[in-house]
Protein backbone atom coordinates (compact mmCIF):
# COMPACT_ATOMS: atom_id res chain seq x y z
CA UNK A 1 0.00 0.00 0.00
CA UNK A 2 2.65 1.99 0.87
CA UNK A 3 4.48 2.19 -2.41
CA UNK A 4 1.01 2.54 -4.70
CA UNK A 5 0.97 5.63 -2.13
CA UNK A 6 4.25 6.74 -3.26
CA UNK A 7 4.06 5.86 -6.89
CA UNK A 8 0.75 8.18 -6.58
CA UNK A 9 2.03 10.83 -4.87
CA UNK A 10 5.48 10.62 -7.75
CA UNK A 11 3.42 10.59 -10.24
CA UNK A 12 4.24 7.21 -11.76
CA UNK A 13 0.53 6.22 -11.33
CA UNK A 14 -2.07 8.13 -12.82
CA UNK A 15 -4.76 8.43 -10.33
CA UNK A 16 -7.48 6.91 -12.56
CA UNK A 17 -4.98 3.87 -12.20
CA UNK A 18 -4.42 3.88 -8.56
CA UNK A 19 -8.00 4.22 -7.52
CA UNK A 20 -8.78 0.78 -8.73
CA UNK A 21 -5.69 -0.25 -6.68
CA UNK A 22 -7.16 1.43 -3.68
CA UNK A 23 -10.62 -0.27 -5.03
CA UNK A 24 -9.11 -3.24 -5.36
CA UNK A 25 -8.39 -3.59 -2.15
CA UNK A 26 -12.29 -4.33 -1.11
CA UNK A 27 -13.70 -6.32 -3.32
CA UNK A 28 -17.34 -5.89 -1.55
CA UNK A 29 -20.27 -6.97 -3.79
CA UNK A 30 -22.32 -3.79 -2.48
CA UNK A 31 -19.83 -1.60 -2.37
CA UNK A 32 -19.83 -2.28 -6.84
CA UNK A 33 -23.63 -2.60 -6.91
CA UNK A 34 -23.02 1.05 -5.15
CA UNK A 35 -20.23 2.07 -7.53
CA UNK A 36 -22.83 1.33 -10.69
CA UNK A 37 -25.67 3.38 -9.37
CA UNK A 38 -22.66 6.56 -8.77
CA UNK A 39 -21.65 6.12 -12.00
CA UNK A 40 -25.31 6.13 -13.63
CA UNK A 41 -26.14 9.51 -11.70
CA UNK A 42 -22.99 11.10 -11.94
CA UNK A 43 -23.02 10.53 -15.44
CA UNK A 44 -26.07 12.12 -16.08
CA UNK A 45 -25.36 15.02 -13.72
CA UNK A 46 -22.14 15.62 -15.71
CA UNK A 47 -24.29 16.20 -18.82
CA UNK A 48 -25.91 19.17 -16.57
CA UNK A 49 -22.84 20.91 -15.83
CA UNK A 50 -21.45 20.81 -18.96
CA UNK A 51 -24.87 22.53 -20.49
CA UNK A 52 -24.11 22.03 -24.01
CA UNK A 53 -26.51 22.71 -26.49
CA UNK A 54 -27.35 19.33 -27.47
CA UNK A 55 -27.25 18.74 -23.57
CA UNK A 56 -30.78 17.61 -24.26
CA UNK A 57 -29.59 15.08 -26.25
CA UNK A 58 -27.56 13.53 -24.03
CA UNK A 59 -30.09 13.55 -21.47
CA UNK A 60 -32.23 11.11 -23.69
CA UNK A 61 -28.59 9.16 -24.22
CA UNK A 62 -27.84 8.96 -20.72
CA UNK A 63 -31.51 7.33 -20.06
CA UNK A 64 -30.88 5.22 -23.32
CA UNK A 65 -27.64 3.83 -21.74
CA UNK A 66 -29.17 2.91 -18.50
CA UNK A 67 -30.82 -0.47 -19.36
CA UNK A 68 -27.64 -1.56 -21.23
CA UNK A 69 -25.77 -0.82 -17.82
CA UNK A 70 -28.04 -3.68 -16.31
CA UNK A 71 -27.67 -5.94 -19.38
CA UNK A 72 -23.94 -6.33 -19.19
CA UNK A 73 -24.23 -6.80 -15.72
CA UNK A 74 -23.86 -10.42 -15.05
CA UNK A 75 -24.88 -10.60 -11.80
CA UNK A 76 -27.72 -9.28 -12.33
CA UNK A 77 -28.51 -11.44 -15.82
CA UNK A 78 -27.99 -14.58 -13.69
CA UNK A 79 -29.94 -13.85 -10.69
CA UNK A 80 -33.55 -15.30 -10.88
CA UNK A 81 -36.14 -13.29 -12.53
CA UNK A 82 -38.01 -11.75 -9.51
CA UNK A 83 -35.06 -11.03 -8.19
CA UNK A 84 -34.28 -8.47 -10.95
CA UNK A 85 -37.54 -7.04 -11.32
CA UNK A 86 -37.32 -5.92 -7.91
CA UNK A 87 -33.72 -4.07 -9.02
CA UNK A 88 -35.46 -2.64 -12.30
CA UNK A 89 -37.78 -0.50 -10.88
CA UNK A 90 -34.65 1.29 -8.31
CA UNK A 91 -32.77 2.60 -11.26
CA UNK A 92 -35.50 4.05 -13.35
CA UNK A 93 -36.94 5.68 -10.09
CA UNK A 94 -33.45 7.20 -9.88
CA UNK A 95 -33.59 8.10 -14.10
CA UNK A 96 -36.57 9.79 -13.72
CA UNK A 97 -35.64 11.98 -10.94
CA UNK A 98 -32.80 13.09 -12.37
CA UNK A 99 -34.33 13.90 -15.38
CA UNK A 100 -36.85 15.68 -13.56
CA UNK A 101 -34.01 17.65 -12.05
CA UNK A 102 -32.72 18.26 -15.43
CA UNK A 103 -36.17 19.51 -16.25
CA UNK A 104 -36.73 22.49 -14.08
CA UNK A 105 -32.82 23.45 -14.42
CA UNK A 106 -33.42 23.96 -18.31
CA UNK A 107 -36.47 26.03 -17.76
CA UNK A 108 -34.71 27.75 -14.98
CA UNK A 109 -31.92 28.56 -17.69
CA UNK A 110 -34.23 29.60 -20.56
CA UNK A 111 -36.20 32.01 -18.24
CA UNK A 112 -33.15 34.09 -17.09
CA UNK A 113 -32.25 33.79 -21.14
CA UNK A 114 -35.39 35.66 -21.86
CA UNK A 115 -34.35 38.43 -19.30
CA UNK A 116 -32.94 41.95 -20.26
CA UNK A 117 -29.54 41.89 -22.28
CA UNK A 118 -28.01 44.39 -20.36
CA UNK A 119 -28.20 43.45 -16.26
CA UNK A 120 -27.21 46.07 -13.57
CA UNK A 121 -24.34 44.66 -11.45
CA UNK A 122 -24.76 43.37 -8.42
CA UNK A 123 -22.40 44.23 -5.21
CA UNK A 124 -19.89 41.26 -4.71
CA UNK A 125 -20.42 41.49 -1.29
CA UNK A 126 -24.00 40.28 -1.62
CA UNK A 127 -23.08 37.57 -3.87
CA UNK A 128 -20.38 36.27 -2.63
CA UNK A 129 -18.31 34.26 -5.58
CA UNK A 130 -16.97 31.27 -2.56
CA UNK A 131 -16.42 29.46 -6.17
CA UNK A 132 -13.68 31.64 -6.46
CA UNK A 133 -11.80 31.73 -3.17
CA UNK A 134 -11.92 28.32 -3.22
CA UNK A 135 -10.29 28.05 -6.67
CA UNK A 136 -7.45 30.86 -5.35
CA UNK A 137 -6.67 28.83 -2.01
CA UNK A 138 -6.18 25.08 -3.90
CA UNK A 139 -3.58 26.92 -5.91
CA UNK A 140 -2.19 29.75 -4.03
CA UNK A 141 1.69 29.31 -3.02
CA UNK A 142 1.76 29.89 0.19
CA UNK A 143 0.23 27.00 1.72
CA UNK A 144 -1.79 28.33 5.50
CA UNK A 145 -4.82 29.25 3.79
CA UNK A 146 -5.15 25.84 2.33
CA UNK A 147 -6.57 24.18 5.54
CA UNK A 148 -9.33 26.34 5.97
CA UNK A 149 -11.44 24.93 3.02
CA UNK A 150 -14.52 23.72 4.60
CA UNK A 151 -16.14 20.44 3.56
CA UNK A 152 -19.02 22.43 1.79
CA UNK A 153 -16.32 24.51 -0.02
CA UNK A 154 -14.23 21.68 -1.38
CA UNK A 155 -17.17 19.57 -2.10
CA UNK A 156 -17.07 18.69 -6.02
CA UNK A 157 -20.14 18.44 -8.19
CA UNK A 158 -21.27 14.55 -7.69
CA UNK B 1 22.81 -0.55 38.52
CA UNK B 2 21.24 -1.84 35.33
CA UNK B 3 18.94 0.73 35.62
CA UNK B 4 21.33 3.36 35.73
CA UNK B 5 23.43 2.33 32.18
CA UNK B 6 20.42 2.35 30.29
CA UNK B 7 19.54 5.80 31.46
CA UNK B 8 22.99 6.69 30.72
CA UNK B 9 23.11 5.12 27.65
CA UNK B 10 19.60 6.77 27.05
CA UNK B 11 20.92 10.69 27.81
CA UNK B 12 24.25 10.20 25.85
CA UNK B 13 21.85 8.93 22.74
CA UNK B 14 19.29 11.82 23.14
CA UNK B 15 22.29 14.37 24.05
CA UNK B 16 23.75 13.35 20.87
CA UNK B 17 20.66 13.89 18.68
CA UNK B 18 20.05 17.08 19.95
CA UNK B 19 23.60 17.88 19.75
CA UNK B 20 23.59 16.67 15.69
CA UNK B 21 20.30 18.53 14.98
CA UNK B 22 21.94 21.62 16.33
CA UNK B 23 23.70 23.95 14.01
CA UNK B 24 27.22 25.45 15.07
CA UNK B 25 26.28 28.62 15.04
CA UNK B 26 24.75 30.48 18.10
CA UNK B 27 21.20 31.74 17.59
CA UNK B 28 22.92 35.40 19.16
CA UNK B 29 25.17 35.60 15.93
CA UNK B 30 22.48 34.87 13.19
CA UNK B 31 21.25 38.85 11.65
CA UNK B 32 16.89 38.69 11.56
CA UNK B 33 17.47 37.23 7.72
CA UNK B 34 19.80 34.70 8.85
CA UNK B 35 17.20 33.40 11.40
CA UNK B 36 14.52 33.12 8.42
CA UNK B 37 16.81 31.21 6.48
CA UNK B 38 17.63 28.77 9.12
CA UNK B 39 14.00 28.13 9.59
CA UNK B 40 13.51 27.33 5.67
CA UNK B 41 16.02 25.29 5.77
CA UNK B 42 14.82 23.64 9.43
CA UNK B 43 11.08 23.13 8.12
CA UNK B 44 12.41 21.14 4.91
CA UNK B 45 15.39 19.09 6.55
CA UNK B 46 14.55 17.87 10.32
CA UNK B 47 12.16 15.10 11.08
CA UNK B 48 9.69 16.29 13.25
CA UNK B 49 5.91 15.55 14.43
CA UNK B 50 3.28 17.75 16.03
CA UNK B 51 -0.04 19.70 16.18
CA UNK B 52 -0.71 23.12 14.99
CA UNK B 53 -3.53 25.53 14.45
CA UNK B 54 -4.78 28.16 11.81
CA UNK B 55 -6.77 30.65 12.34
CA UNK B 56 -8.32 33.26 9.98
CA UNK B 57 -11.08 35.35 10.65
CA UNK B 58 -13.38 33.27 12.84
CA UNK B 59 -12.61 30.13 11.35
CA UNK B 60 -9.99 27.99 13.00
CA UNK B 61 -8.38 24.32 11.85
CA UNK B 62 -6.77 22.13 14.01
CA UNK B 63 -3.80 20.03 11.51
CA UNK B 64 -1.56 17.21 13.10
CA UNK B 65 1.75 16.97 10.97
CA UNK B 66 4.41 14.04 10.73
CA UNK B 67 7.36 15.59 8.32
CA UNK B 68 10.31 13.44 7.44
CA UNK B 69 13.78 13.98 5.35
CA UNK B 70 14.99 10.53 3.57
CA UNK B 71 17.64 11.18 2.06
CA UNK B 72 16.83 15.10 0.48
CA UNK B 73 13.56 14.12 -0.12
CA UNK B 74 10.77 15.79 1.77
CA UNK B 75 8.01 13.48 2.67
CA UNK B 76 4.79 14.74 5.01
CA UNK B 77 1.03 13.89 6.47
CA UNK B 78 -1.23 16.28 7.16
CA UNK B 79 -4.38 15.52 9.06
CA UNK B 80 -7.25 18.26 9.50
CA UNK B 81 -8.73 17.39 12.34
CA UNK B 82 -12.35 18.76 11.83
CA UNK B 83 -15.80 17.07 11.52
CA UNK B 84 -14.51 15.92 7.90
CA UNK B 85 -11.23 14.76 8.53
CA UNK B 86 -8.80 14.30 5.32
CA UNK B 87 -5.60 13.69 5.18
CA UNK B 88 -2.99 14.98 3.04
CA UNK B 89 0.21 13.12 2.04
CA UNK B 90 3.01 15.25 0.38
CA UNK B 91 6.30 14.24 -1.32
CA UNK B 92 8.36 16.97 -2.24
CA UNK B 93 5.81 19.51 -4.04
CA UNK B 94 3.53 16.26 -5.03
CA UNK B 95 0.41 16.81 -2.81
CA UNK B 96 -2.41 13.95 -2.25
CA UNK B 97 -5.53 14.96 -0.73
CA UNK B 98 -8.31 11.89 0.58
CA UNK B 99 -11.21 14.17 1.41
CA UNK B 100 -13.90 12.03 2.45
CA UNK B 101 -18.02 12.84 1.66
CA UNK B 102 -20.99 11.50 2.94
CA UNK B 103 -20.41 8.26 0.78
CA UNK B 104 -16.79 8.76 -1.04
CA UNK B 105 -13.73 9.75 -0.51
CA UNK B 106 -12.32 12.06 -3.11
CA UNK B 107 -8.47 11.50 -4.05
CA UNK B 108 -7.15 15.07 -4.97
CA UNK B 109 -4.06 16.01 -6.66
CA UNK B 110 -2.08 18.79 -6.61
CA UNK B 111 0.86 20.56 -6.80
CA UNK B 112 1.85 23.22 -3.60
CA UNK B 113 5.00 24.35 -1.72
CA UNK B 114 5.88 26.99 1.26
CA UNK B 115 3.09 24.72 3.46
CA UNK B 116 3.60 25.30 6.90
CA UNK B 117 5.97 25.78 8.64
CA UNK B 118 8.09 25.56 5.61
CA UNK B 119 6.24 28.80 4.99
CA UNK B 120 9.34 30.72 3.63
CA UNK B 121 11.20 29.78 0.67
CA UNK B 122 14.67 29.09 1.47
CA UNK B 123 15.70 31.64 -1.20
CA UNK B 124 14.39 34.84 0.37
CA UNK B 125 16.03 37.50 -2.11
CA UNK B 126 12.46 38.44 -3.46
CA UNK B 127 11.55 38.77 -0.20
CA UNK B 128 14.15 40.82 1.40
CA UNK B 129 12.90 42.97 -1.94
CA UNK B 130 9.93 43.89 -0.74
CA UNK B 131 10.10 43.29 3.74
CA UNK B 132 12.48 44.83 5.62
CA UNK B 133 13.44 41.88 9.03
CA UNK B 134 14.16 43.16 12.59
CA UNK B 135 14.98 41.00 15.23
CA UNK B 136 12.01 41.79 17.96
CA UNK B 137 12.96 39.80 21.46
CA UNK B 138 12.27 36.24 22.34
CA UNK B 139 8.44 34.24 23.77
CA UNK B 140 7.82 31.08 24.70
CA UNK B 141 5.38 29.17 22.21
CA UNK B 142 4.43 25.42 22.33
CA UNK B 143 6.63 25.29 25.46
CA UNK B 144 9.88 26.33 23.32
CA UNK B 145 11.79 29.59 23.11
CA UNK B 146 11.38 31.39 20.30
CA UNK B 147 13.03 34.08 18.66
CA UNK B 148 10.28 36.51 16.95
CA UNK B 149 11.36 38.65 13.62
CA UNK B 150 9.02 41.06 12.10
CA UNK B 151 8.77 40.93 8.31
CA UNK B 152 7.76 44.88 7.63
CA UNK B 153 6.41 45.96 4.09
CA UNK B 154 8.44 48.48 2.49
CA UNK B 155 5.07 49.83 0.88
CA UNK B 156 1.33 49.74 1.75
CA UNK B 157 0.77 46.80 -1.03
CA UNK B 158 1.56 44.09 1.42
CA UNK B 159 0.96 43.33 4.83
CA UNK B 160 3.03 43.06 7.97
CA UNK B 161 4.46 39.59 9.21
CA UNK B 162 5.36 38.38 12.41
CA UNK B 163 7.18 35.12 12.74
CA UNK B 164 8.41 32.89 15.87
CA UNK B 165 11.57 30.61 14.87
CA UNK B 166 12.66 27.75 17.52
CA UNK B 167 15.94 29.47 19.00
CA UNK B 168 17.53 25.51 19.37
CA UNK B 169 15.87 24.05 15.84
CA UNK B 170 15.58 27.32 13.76
CA UNK B 171 11.96 25.74 13.38
CA UNK B 172 8.90 28.23 12.53
CA UNK B 173 6.56 27.58 15.67
CA UNK B 174 4.20 30.37 14.96
CA UNK B 175 3.53 33.58 12.27
CA UNK B 176 1.28 35.84 12.15
CA UNK B 177 -0.19 38.39 9.57
CA UNK B 178 -1.22 42.00 10.61
CA UNK B 179 -2.25 44.72 9.09
CA UNK B 180 -1.43 48.21 8.67
CA UNK B 181 -3.83 48.80 12.40
CA UNK B 182 -1.93 46.46 13.94
CA UNK B 183 -4.58 43.62 14.10
CA UNK B 184 -3.70 40.29 13.27
CA UNK B 185 -5.82 38.89 10.53
CA UNK B 186 -4.00 35.59 10.47
CA UNK B 187 -2.06 33.46 12.51
CA UNK B 188 -0.44 29.77 12.68
CA UNK B 189 1.05 28.17 15.56
CA UNK B 190 2.09 24.81 17.21
CA UNK B 191 0.39 23.83 20.56
CA UNK B 192 2.77 20.93 20.43
CA UNK B 193 6.18 19.93 18.57
CA UNK B 194 8.59 17.40 18.79
CA UNK B 195 11.27 15.72 16.87
CA UNK B 196 11.48 12.88 15.85
CA UNK B 197 14.78 10.71 16.40
CA UNK B 198 13.01 7.49 14.17
CA UNK B 199 13.25 7.13 10.39
CA UNK B 200 10.66 4.61 10.48
CA UNK B 201 8.01 6.05 7.68
CA UNK B 202 5.39 3.10 9.19
CA UNK B 203 2.85 6.33 9.27
CA UNK B 204 3.11 7.49 5.63
CA UNK B 205 -0.08 5.26 4.47
CA UNK B 206 -3.77 6.75 4.04
CA UNK B 207 -6.43 4.90 6.87
CA UNK B 208 -8.66 3.05 4.05
CA UNK B 209 -11.80 3.51 5.18
CA UNK B 210 -14.21 0.23 2.96
CA UNK B 211 -17.22 1.54 3.22
CA UNK B 212 -16.68 4.15 1.18
CA UNK B 213 -15.65 4.21 -2.76
CA UNK B 214 -12.32 6.22 -3.17
CA UNK B 215 -13.08 8.32 -6.46
CA UNK B 216 -11.05 10.82 -8.54
CA UNK B 217 -12.31 14.43 -8.52
CA UNK B 218 -13.58 15.68 -11.33
CA UNK B 219 -11.94 18.43 -13.11
CA UNK B 220 -8.73 18.45 -11.17
CA UNK B 221 -6.02 18.58 -14.39
CA UNK B 222 -5.47 22.26 -15.36
CA UNK B 223 -3.59 23.63 -18.27
CA UNK B 224 -0.95 26.33 -18.16
CA UNK B 225 -1.83 29.24 -20.77
CA UNK B 226 -0.34 31.77 -22.07
CA UNK B 227 -2.99 34.15 -23.84
CA UNK B 228 -3.55 37.74 -25.02
CA UNK B 229 -4.97 38.59 -21.09
CA UNK B 230 -2.60 40.26 -19.11
CA UNK B 231 -1.97 42.60 -15.92
CA UNK B 232 -0.27 45.43 -16.70
CA UNK B 233 1.16 48.37 -13.87
CA UNK B 234 1.20 45.50 -10.97
CA UNK B 235 2.24 46.93 -7.53
CA UNK B 236 5.37 46.97 -7.58
CA UNK B 237 7.31 43.06 -6.28
CA UNK B 238 4.46 41.27 -7.55
CA UNK B 239 5.30 38.56 -10.25
CA UNK B 240 3.49 36.35 -12.08
CA UNK B 241 3.93 32.95 -11.09
CA UNK B 242 1.53 30.90 -12.61
CA UNK B 243 -1.27 31.42 -15.73
CA UNK B 244 -3.59 28.56 -16.09
CA UNK B 245 -7.09 27.59 -17.50
CA UNK B 246 -8.89 25.46 -15.33
CA UNK B 247 -12.63 24.28 -14.18
CA UNK B 248 -14.33 26.67 -10.89
CA UNK B 249 -17.08 24.99 -9.55
CA UNK B 250 -20.10 25.84 -11.15
CA UNK B 251 -18.90 27.26 -13.91
CA UNK B 252 -19.97 26.36 -17.93
CA UNK B 253 -16.57 27.15 -19.20
CA UNK B 254 -12.63 26.94 -18.47
CA UNK B 255 -11.63 30.04 -16.53
CA UNK B 256 -8.31 32.13 -16.71
CA UNK B 257 -6.55 32.10 -13.24
CA UNK B 258 -3.11 34.10 -13.04
CA UNK B 259 -1.22 34.12 -9.89
CA UNK B 260 1.54 36.55 -8.62
CA UNK B 261 3.32 36.81 -5.43
CA UNK B 262 5.90 39.23 -3.85
CA UNK B 263 7.71 35.92 -2.28
CA UNK B 264 5.00 35.81 0.44
CA UNK B 265 1.76 36.72 -0.23
CA UNK B 266 -0.32 35.83 -3.24
CA UNK B 267 -3.04 37.18 -5.54
CA UNK B 268 -5.24 35.05 -7.87
CA UNK B 269 -6.96 36.95 -11.12
CA UNK B 270 -10.17 34.99 -12.41
CA UNK B 271 -11.14 36.00 -16.15
CA UNK B 272 -14.46 34.26 -17.07
CA UNK B 273 -16.76 35.42 -20.33
CA UNK B 274 -19.78 37.08 -19.15
CA UNK B 275 -22.94 34.99 -20.40
CA UNK B 276 -26.33 36.06 -21.52
CA UNK B 277 -28.07 37.02 -18.49
CA UNK B 278 -25.33 36.79 -16.24
CA UNK B 279 -25.70 39.59 -13.48
CA UNK B 280 -21.42 41.28 -13.70
CA UNK B 281 -20.46 41.67 -10.21
CA UNK B 282 -18.73 44.85 -8.72
CA UNK B 283 -17.25 46.14 -5.76
CA UNK B 284 -14.84 44.93 -2.66
CA UNK B 285 -15.49 42.66 0.19
CA UNK B 286 -13.09 41.43 3.22
CA UNK B 287 -13.08 37.93 4.67
CA UNK B 288 -10.86 37.35 7.57
CA UNK B 289 -7.64 37.96 6.01
CA UNK B 290 -8.99 37.88 2.27
CA UNK B 291 -9.51 40.91 0.52
CA UNK B 292 -12.24 39.75 -2.92
CA UNK B 293 -12.27 42.85 -5.85
CA UNK B 294 -14.33 41.91 -8.87
CA UNK B 295 -14.77 44.34 -12.02
CA UNK B 296 -15.85 44.05 -15.58
CA UNK B 297 -13.14 44.33 -18.89
CA UNK B 298 -14.23 43.53 -22.18
CA UNK B 299 -17.28 41.72 -21.64
CA UNK B 300 -15.43 39.10 -18.96
CA UNK B 301 -16.16 38.94 -15.14
CA UNK B 302 -12.69 39.69 -13.43
CA UNK B 303 -12.48 38.40 -9.72
CA UNK B 304 -9.35 39.14 -7.60
CA UNK B 305 -8.40 37.13 -4.55
CA UNK B 306 -5.82 37.56 -1.95
CA UNK B 307 -4.68 37.57 1.46
CA UNK B 308 -3.04 41.27 0.80
CA UNK B 309 -4.58 44.83 1.45
CA UNK B 310 -7.53 46.33 -0.51
CA UNK B 311 -5.51 48.81 -2.10
CA UNK B 312 -3.20 45.62 -3.99
CA UNK B 313 -6.56 44.06 -5.05
CA UNK B 314 -8.27 46.99 -6.52
CA UNK B 315 -4.94 47.78 -8.20
CA UNK B 316 -4.76 44.33 -9.83
CA UNK B 317 -8.25 44.28 -10.58
CA UNK B 318 -8.16 47.80 -12.80
CA UNK B 319 -5.05 46.53 -14.58
CA UNK B 320 -6.31 43.69 -16.28
CA UNK B 321 -6.18 43.96 -20.13
CA UNK B 322 -6.18 42.08 -23.12
CA UNK B 323 -3.43 42.63 -25.51
CA UNK B 324 -4.34 43.55 -28.86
Amino acid sequence: MKKQLSALIDGEVEIDDSEHVITAMKSNEKVKDAWKHYHLIGDAIRGDAEMQPDFSEKVLQALEAEPTVLAINKQAQSTPASKRTMKTPVFWSVAASVAAVMFVGLMVFELELGGQEELAPVEIAKSLPIEYLQAHQSLAPSGSSYYIQSASFTEPQQ
Amino acid sequence: MFRLGLALVLFATSYCVLAADDTSETQQTLDAWQVLEKSAYAARELNYEGQFIYVNGEQSRTVEITHMNHGGREVARNVVLDANQREVYSKGNDIVIFQPTNKNVIIKKRRGKNLFPAMLPTDLSIIKANYSAELAGTEFVANREAQIVELMPVDAYRYRYKVWTDVKFGLILKMTLLNEGNNTLEQIYFNKISMLNSQNPNWFEPKIDISKQYVTEKNGPVTEVDNNWQVTNLPAGYQKINHIQRHVRGKNTMVDQMVFSDGIASVSVFIEPLAKGQRPKKGHMLMGSTNMCANVIEGHQVIVVGEVPEMTVQTIAKAVSLKK
